[in-house]
């Protein structure tokens, strides 16, 4: 059965861009998705699936980022998760 | 996930301390022995190699490419978040720009930023009871011909977007004809041009004419990367192109709203792409206004 217009993207989540000090990638992970769940008019009890996108190695210093840690600081327990990948 | 009836409301999220961080730094070392013995590193050495096999193939090259760094500049004027705001770009700027790997000189590379951005994707159904005016997800197409740009078989295309975008057409049951905009994954000039080709909306080769006279700028007749993309606004993945649609089918990106702000068509239908390592996977999106 066709995908066509069943879905749709309902909220978008910015944060500060382009040279940003003292800041890790998490936060920026936390922060576009606290706004996008705003933006979009929910709460975060209602997201029951989380996507990483595909990610680069990760920055000097820092965990690897995977969705499993980032739904643990969001403080939210999706039925799905998994990381886009090339 | 969501047709499945497992999830309701999906987030997708990007966060990258690409600059201060130095998290871009780090595709210099993500390099195979056999490619660095060859002096090949990072993912601007590896689109270079496509560029320059397009430029042996179809592409006028930097004649072209300008036409792309310099208009989406003008849309990363109209748009104060990008980082490239208020600094407009010259031929002379552009041309004057040092190589970075030939064929690239600076212009045509994408930011390098530390950031992040998400959305959130529900049902249509859901999308009613919530504030914004949705962006609906009309058709989509991927296509994944490769991992590698060392495992290509065509390094000058047709690359996915060739499938990925017949596909996307198809599921939304339109033509190239009623796409109003598009916002296109954009990690160099290169892509751009390749991409809009292999989607249909110039024949092989005439990318040289097809971008010029401002056509993706705005007042164009295809307005292209809005926010500035990649090139001029932020990187953030496909996220840049995917957020940007769906803010101006919602109506909310102020001076460069698509319409008569910018004098361009009001938008109902936008195409996005993303692709992934050097050109190898590809997706395509096609929203419409919901």
């Amino acid at each position: 059965m066709s995908l066509k217009d069943k879905y749709a993207v309902v909220g978008v989540g910015y944060t500060p861009q382009g040279k940003v000090a003292d800041r890790t990638s998490l936060s920026f992970h936390l922060e576009a998705v606290s706004n996008a769940i705003m933006d979009a008019g929910l709460k975060k009890e209602d997201i029951d699936g989380l996507i990483a996108y595909r990610h680069f190695p990760p920055c000097p210093g820092e965990p690897d980022l995977t969705p499993q840690l980032l739904a643990q600081h969001l403080g939210m327990t999706p039925t799905y998760i998994s990381q886009d990948a090339n | 996930m969501l047709d499945a009836g497992i999830c309701n409301y999906v987030v997708i999220s990007y966060g990258h301390s690409g600059l201060w961080g130095g998290g871009m730094r780090q595709l210099l070392f993500n390099t195979r022995a056999s490619e660095a013995a060859f002096g090949h590193f990072g993912a601007v050495g590896r689109y270079a190699l496509a560029a320059r096999r397009g430029m042996h193939a179809f592409s006028r090259g930097p004649d072209t490419w300008k036409h792309i760094a310099m208009g989406q500049r003008k849309w990363a004027n109209l748009n104060p978040a990008a980082i490239m705001h208020a600094k407009p770009m010259s031929e002379e700027d552009y041309y004057g720009a040092p190589l970075v790997v030939e064929p690239f000189r600076l212009f045509d590379n994408c930011q390098m930023n530390d950031g992040g951005r998400a959305i959130i994707v529900t049902s249509a159904e859901r999308a009613k009871d919530l504030k914004h005016r949705p962006a609906l997800i009309m058709g989509m197409g991927l296509d994944n011909p490769c991992n590698e740009i060392a495992q290509a078989q065509y390094t000058a295309g047709p690359t996915g977007a060739k499938k990925a975008g017949r596909a996307a057409l198809e599921m939304a049951g339109i033509g190239l004809a009623d796409i109003d905009a598009c916002q296109i994954y954009d990690c160099f000039t290169y892509t751009v041009e390749v991409t809009l080709q292999d989607y249909g909306f110039f024949g092989y080769g005439e990318g040289k004419d097809w971008f010029k006279g401002g056509t993706i700028e705005p007042g164009g007749r295809m307005p292209v990367n809005t926010s500035g993309g990649q090139l001029s606004e932020a990187y953030f993945m496909g996220l840049t192109p995917i957020s940007e649609a769906v803010m101006q089918l919602m109506g909310r990106c102020g001076p460069r709203q698509l319409g008569p702000k910018t004098q361009t068509k009001e938008p109902q239908i936008i195409l996005c792409s993303d692709n992934g390592g050097t050109l190898q996977s590809h997706a395509c999106l096609i929203f419409r206004r919901g």
